[in-house]
């Protein structure tokens, strides 16, 4: 039996693509502006789940969904401002202290949530758009979805402005390209990574906020199972740019939605666990592609002066 | 029989280190005459799945026996190397019985054992014994008949299934499931097509919750009437409800956990197993063996019906259900033909436990492959 390709799957692949893609595409862009001032955190899955525990519980306890969208991206900024006391001021090793704070975002929140598990909670739904919702297959994927995910829409184009074609960007990206001509020319350069990594910080807690409000409602210990990893990788692979870290979670999600699909229709189109392990194979696919082609890294590298500590004196 | 994910082992770490703090023994004096149990588990007892279903059990057990034991327990024991260590450590505190609760445990068990015969030690799903080293596993598939069958009574003819690892405890579930299935669709005279009643989907995953919902709206989105949950925690069966579309929890009660359209879920009762094994020990009765629990043991049983069930449906359900209970196991009974036509069960006859345990093939009705 072969699998239609119709406007229904399509506009089913759409939605799903846009939707269950959203937390990566929000950790990611956040980790954009993080690592274009120069701070690299790993700790996104530790961030995502302080989220999404932070999110539900303001979310349960008071119903109001500012609170809780505001209670996440606190506790995101929050976790990310301990990053970056250990990163930008202490000059510790930002690998490891990233790395640190996924593992305890994981544990803290396996013990700060017992017991909110199974508790029923605030539900973000979908929020179709005026007559925009109608249109065939983008009016699903594009105007019919949680406010979150509008969110996460709205911003990589903005923040593609930001970081391009504003004075703030130019900024930004010195920070992470040159601190030191950066501190030279007056740029307040550690308050810049702060600011910047709390950001992100802010970003990837909304991203939890999305699991445990829409997309997956509830807590469950371990909930982002991996997003945070995918947002990394996500970075790497848009080569720094929000515009394709939008179109990556995209083409992420879409893969994963379109195997499922497959799937029910008898198809074996690739071995699963070859798609699941394909956000990371992509990204070492880029990777190399970049780094073969002098013209290509010179253009879309890594910030110059990524995960290097700045001491304002020296 | 579970493998643990990868992509948990990074999480686990740090909750292991947290968690194998709040594991500590109770103080010695206090084991004077009490029988001292242990229980290696797989993941944290808040999994909502497999490892909650075993955390139930212990607290089932501990409640029969009162301060007659004395119980401890290690979570998040994942890697084998990990669980020789906690195991023996155990055995070390001179604990009576150990148990280690999933397939992964059974070969540090195995050489532990060896080291400490005066300990007893039950591995759950594995098949490696000693004279101090026995199995226990639940008849999963009892569970999944009556599922399927209320299903069929229901006339749920298209069923969607997101299914985990293709091992043989899942592959004999969907199977039990779907001859359930294809007997309620018969005797409730619905229509059907034979060679797709229960269509598989793989998560390749025990527990996701963002693939299991991607999974379940995809599944809803192409028309399958009933959403059969097969992970451990319940976001397939709560997108489900989510679309209007009824489901079936799998290992612990998923209208408990937010899946309120659930028609009825398919749970494991780990209590009354891990009651009559440490029974058995404090009256000096224990033997190594093999023990397969179903509903006569009351290792396997239903959650408590949907509101969207019918009377009389639940009515013939608990009929059977009673039936099996007396030991009339139809979960597998001939005549029963695979997918490709071929007759594997002859009428009457009853498949053997080594060929449930190690089964690799589906059967007719069902739609979808077995990944290699």
């Amino acid at each position: 039996m072969a699998l239609s390709v119709d406007l229904a799957n399509l506009a089913l692949l759409g939605q799903i693509a846009v939707n269950s893609s959203t937390a990566v595409l929000l950790a990611s862009l956040g980790e954009i502006v993080t690592e274009r001032s120069g701070v690299l955190n790993l700790g996104l899955e530790g961030m995502l789940l302080l989220g999404a525990l932070a999110g539900f519980a303001v979310g349960a306890a008071t119903g109001d969904p500012a609170a809780a969208l505001g209670a996440a991206a606190f506790a995101g900024a929050l976790a990310a401002l301990a990053h970056g006391f250990f990163a930008i001021t202490l000059g510790a090793n930002q690998v490891l202290s990233g790395l640190a704070l996924s593992l305890l975002g994981a544990g803290l929140t396996g013990v700060l949530g017992r017991d909110l598990l199974g508790a029923p909670g605030l539900v973000l739904a979908a929020i179709p758009l005026p007559r925009l919702s109608a249109i065939p297959v983008l009016g699903p994927a594009l105007f019919n979805q949680p406010p979150l995910t509008y969110l996460a829409l709205a911003l990589a184009p903005l923040l593609w402005w930001v970081l391009g074609r504003t004075r703030l960007g130019l900024l930004i990206r010195a920070c992470g390209e040159n601190a030191g001509a950066a501190y030279a020319s007056g740029v307040p350069v550690r308050m810049v990574r702060y600011g910047c990594t709390c950001f992100g910080g802010a970003l990837c807690g909304l991203g939890g906020a999305f699991l445990s409000l829409s997309y997956t409602p509830g807590w469950k210990e371990g909930m982002s199972a991996g997003q945070g990893w995918i947002a990394i990788a996500m970075v790497i692979f848009a080569l720094w740019k929000p515009l394709r870290a939008l179109f990556g979670s995209l083409l992420f999600g879409a893969l994963i939605a379109a195997q499922f699909l497959m799937q029910t229709a008898g198809v074996q189109w690739a071995p699963v666990w070859l798609l699941r392990a394909m956000p990371y194979l992509l990204t070492i696919i880029v990777l190399t592609l970049v780094h073969a082609s002098p013209r290509l890294r010179r253009r879309s590298g890594p910030p110059a002066n990524l995960g290097r500590f700045f001491r304002p004196e020296g | 029989m579970r493998a643990p994910k990868i992509s948990a082992v990074l999480l686990s770490l740090a909750a292991l280190a947290l968690f194998s703090l709040t594991t500590a023994a109770q103080p010695a004096w206090a084991a004077a005459k009490k029988t001292r149990v242990a229980f290696v588990l797989l993941e944290s007892i808040n999994d909502q799945g497999w490892t909650t279903a075993h955390h139930d059990g212990i607290e089932y057990m501990k409640k029969s026996l009162g301060n007659q034991v004395e119980v401890s327990y290690t979570e998040n024991v994942l890697s084998p190397t990990d669980a020789e260590r906690v195991i023996r450590n155990y055995a070390r505190q001179g604990y009576d019985i150990i148990f280690g609760t999933t397939f992964s445990h059974m070969q540090p068990m195995y050489k532990v054992a060896a080291e400490f015969p005066n300990v007893k030690f039950m591995n759950c799903s594995g098949f490696k014994t000693r004279p101090n080293m026995g199995t226990y596993m639940v008849r999963v598939e009892q569970g999944e008949y009556l599922a399927g069958y209320m299903a069929g009574l229901m006339g749920f003819k298209d069923v969607g299934t997101v299914a985990t690892q293709p091992i043989p405890e899942v592959v004999r579930g969907i199977n039990a499931f779907t001859l359930g299935l294809e007997r309620g669709l018969t005797e409730s005279k619905t229509k059907f097509d034979p060679n797709k009643v229960n269509t598989i989907v793989w998560l390749k995953s025990w527990r996701d919750a963002v693939n299991e919902t991607t999974l379940a709206e995809v599944l809803v989105a192409q028309k399958h009437d009933l959403i059969r949950q097969m992970a451990d925690t319940s976001d397939s069966s709560k997108a489900a409800c989510l679309k209007g579309v009824p489901a079936v929890g799998y290992g612990t009660d998923a209208a408990k956990y937010g899946a309120s359209c659930a028609l009825t879920s398919t749970i494991f009762q780990w209590g009354p197993v891990y009651t009559d094994i440490v029974k058995q020990v404090m009256a000096g009765t224990w033997k190594s063996e093999q023990i397969f629990s179903g509903f006569e043991g009351g290792g396997v049983g239903l959650a408590s019906f949907g509101k969207a069930v019918p009377k009389a449906v639940a009515a013939k359900v608990l009929a059977l259900k009673a039936k099996m209970a007396k030991g009339d196991d139809m979960s597998f009974v001939g005549p029963i033909v695979d997918q490709a036509g071929v007759e594997r069960v002859k009428k009457g006859q009853k498949l053997p436990d080594q060929e449930l345990l190690a089964m690799r093939w589906f059967v007719k009705g069902v739609f979808g492959k077995l990944p290699e």
